[in-house]
């Protein structure tokens, strides 16, 4: 077997550095939301994309993404994809309704 | 002790008891609670379904109230998709083989697997307590459209819950397979040599884990709006009932593949076993469930072209739908292709995969013209769709989960069915699922609108046609069920492998032993589908 069974030991450094830009970014949606309310769609994109990077950091870093076969990434990919094209479809919708 | 000088005891016998059935962990008794649960809530469904079609025997009253009627087609559809067409292959057949044709001894998470069964039980009671509490049934159809499943008094609440909670038993299923197809095929079989039956719950393990927490959530939207009023769907408090229909579909497009797939590797696995020829395309079969499976996400608005939705989305989601016929007709062409030749011997799971063919031609073609976007704006919410969705279902799925069932039976109970009994009620089921359905489709082309109580005169014929092919149906489904419950208790005794079957399955004992295998099963040269005594072409 190859890496399947190896422990992974990561520092508190890029625990608690992963935790603080998930707390940063959090200030930055609730910012985003109440300063640029007037944006309308922009702030929601703006919304989604950072929640998009958060996802992505706590799958990466928390749940060990980063140290998993290619497969799971792509795996991880697809989903992400699906998603993608769900909000883009959903917007067309709504902006050519 | 080696595996190969194990005791020979069948699952039926190694544990004795009601509590070691209720709290079985071995799949192979997992799987026979849910058959048990399944086809006891068919038949409930079935029995909705005979009343509705009684009631629209004649034009006006004939034997129950609009309300109830209402109620009656939600009940009838909500028990018939959540509790029997989405669980049927997969929990029973899925539960019962993936482990032996992996050549293993059980699925990844055992107790998982309990908790899944129990998880249906939970939603399925849930499902029916709306019969006796709060004002009865929903009567919202099954799609539970917003902004009516958000006013109705009816017990909305009760049945979305109930599939809320199925929703996490298709969930935790679907994830248990994904683990057990990676992590536990015996030595030597990649994924490139697993059975097609396999490569096709591996696609709708994959549908049931990515798309069923968006229905989840969206069941409790509807909850939260009709608790809160939050204005998530209704309009008259802002919300938007375009995107309740967005949010369902999501899921419930690729819900189809979770019903259609399975039995789609039923079919793959039974045409070579009575062809004994090897399957062709298996590559091309295999990789186009995984392809039905993705493009599957992708088409949801077909279901919304006359909803309100704006063009240009309508126009991307029409040509998207065209897509999906690609991989589904190469699996048509590819077990045409897999008889061409063969040693074809004809028996009554056979018959069945190919009655699957025929229906599911009809149910996919139909498809299409829903999909036109230009057709369906005249065929939409009419009786062809009924007849176009029951083709797909029930004439695909249905006939390839009786198919799997005789196919399976002599490895399940270790013994034979009358094949004559059997083959008869195939042929009565087959006129009669035809003989009901098949005047849906000229009805909605007439324009008969679907859903309703009543109609208009000019409808008699083709209703009372279609009334009439409801009682041939459900005399052979009495008749195949009854010849099965008879063979299951006192039929003779069969050998290991009756069909000359070669995959993993039919090297074990029939019944199986509690641990599956006796000795290491031998992976068949040449693929899954090398039948030894095949012609060479």
């Amino acid at each position: 077997m190859s890496d399947e069974n190896t422990v992974h030991i990561t520092s508190y450094k890029e625990h608690i550095s992963t935790w603080a830009a998930l707390m940063l970014l959090t200030f930055m949606t609730v910012a985003v939301s109440v300063f640029g309310a007037e944006l309308r769609t922009l702030s929601v994109a703006t919304a989604m994309i950072i929640a998009t990077v958060k996802a992505t950091a706590v799958g990466y870093y928390f749940m060990h993404i980063k140290y998993d076969p290619k497969l799971y990434k792509w795996m991880m990919g697809t989903v992400l994809a699906l998603f993608v094209f769900f909000m883009i479809m959903l917007t067309i919708d709504y902006l050519t309704r | 002790m080696t595996v190969d000088t194990l005791p020979y005891t069948t699952f039926y016998k190694a544990k004795k008891g009601i509590w070691s059935w209720l709290f079985t962990l071995d799949h192979k008794r997992i799987a026979l609670l849910y058959l048990y649960a399944i086809i006891s809530f068919f038949l409930v469904g079935a029995s909705l379904g005979i009343l509705m079609r009684l009631e629209l025997l004649n034009p006006g009253k004939d034997i129950i109230e609009p309300h109830t009627y209402n109620q009656i087609f939600t009940l009838h559809g909500v028990i018939m998709i959540f509790l029997f067409i989405i669980p049927s292959i997969p929990a029973i057949f899925g539960n019962f083989f993936l482990p032996l044709m992996l050549g293993t001894d059980d699925v990844a998470f055992p107790k998982l697997n309990l908790l899944s069964f129990y998880l249906y039980v939970i939603g399925a009671l849930f499902a029916l307590a709306t019969l006796v509490f709060g004002d009865g049934p929903a009567d919202t159809g099954w799609t539970f459209y917003a902004p009516y499943s958000v006013k109705t008094g009816t017990n909305v609440t009760m049945s979305v819950l109930a599939a809320f909670i199925l929703g996490f038993s298709s969930i935790l299923t679907g994830l248990n397979f994904i683990v057990t197809i990676h992590r536990l095929r015996t030595p030597g079989m990649s994924f490139n040599k697993m059975p097609l039956f396999v490569w096709s719950l591996y696609a709708t393990s994959w549908i049931q884990l990515l798309a069923t927490p968006v229905i989840g959530i969206t069941l409790l939207m509807i909850v939260a709006e009709r608790v809160f009023g939050i204005g998530l769907f209704d309009p008259s408090i802002g919300g938007d009932p375009i995107l309740y229909q967005h949010l369902f579909w999501i899921y419930s497009h690729p819900a189809v593949y979770i019903m259609a797939l399975p039995a789609m590797g039923v079919v793959s696995e039974i045409i070579p076993t009575f062809a004994q020829r090897t399957i062709f395309g298996y590559k091309a079969i295999a990789y186009s469930s995984m392809a039905i499976a993705f493009i599957g996400y992708f088409v949801w608005g077909h279901h919304m072209f006359t909803s309100g939705m704006s063009g240009p989305a309508a126009i991307i989601f029409s040509i998207l739908t065209f897509l999906v016929a690609i991989p589904t007709s190469i699996k048509v062409f590819n077990w045409l292709a897999t008889l061409y030749k063969g040693s074809i011997s004809i028996e009554t799971p056979l018959l069945f995969a190919l009655a699957f063919i025929f229906n599911f031609l009809i149910g996919g073609l139909t498809g299409l013209v829903n999909g036109a976007l230009a057709a369906d704006i005249h065929v939409h919410d009419t009786y062809f769709v009924v007849g176009h969705f029951h083709y797909v279902m029930f004439g695909g799925t249905g006939f390839a989960f009786f198919g799997a069932l005789h196919y399976w039976f002599p490895k399940i109970w270790g013994r034979m069915y009358n094949k004559k009994v059997a083959n008869t009620a195939f042929t009565l089921f087959l006129i009669g699922f035809n003989t009901l359905y098949f005047p849906m489709l000229i009805l909605g082309i007439m324009g008969m609108p679907r859903r309703y109580y009543d109609y208009l005169p000019e409808f008699t014929f083709w209703n009372q046609i279609s009334t009439f092919g409801s009682w041939i149906t459900v005399s052979s489904i009495i008749l195949m069920l009854a010849n099965l419950i008879i063979a299951g208790r006192k039929g003779k005794r069969t050998t290991d492998n009756p069909w000359n079957g070669i995959t993993l399955e039919w090297q074990t004992k029939s019944p199986p032993p509690v641990e599956n295998f006796t000795k290491m099963p031998e992976l068949p040269e040449g693929g899954p589908y090398n039948y030894p005594n095949a012609k060479k072409a």
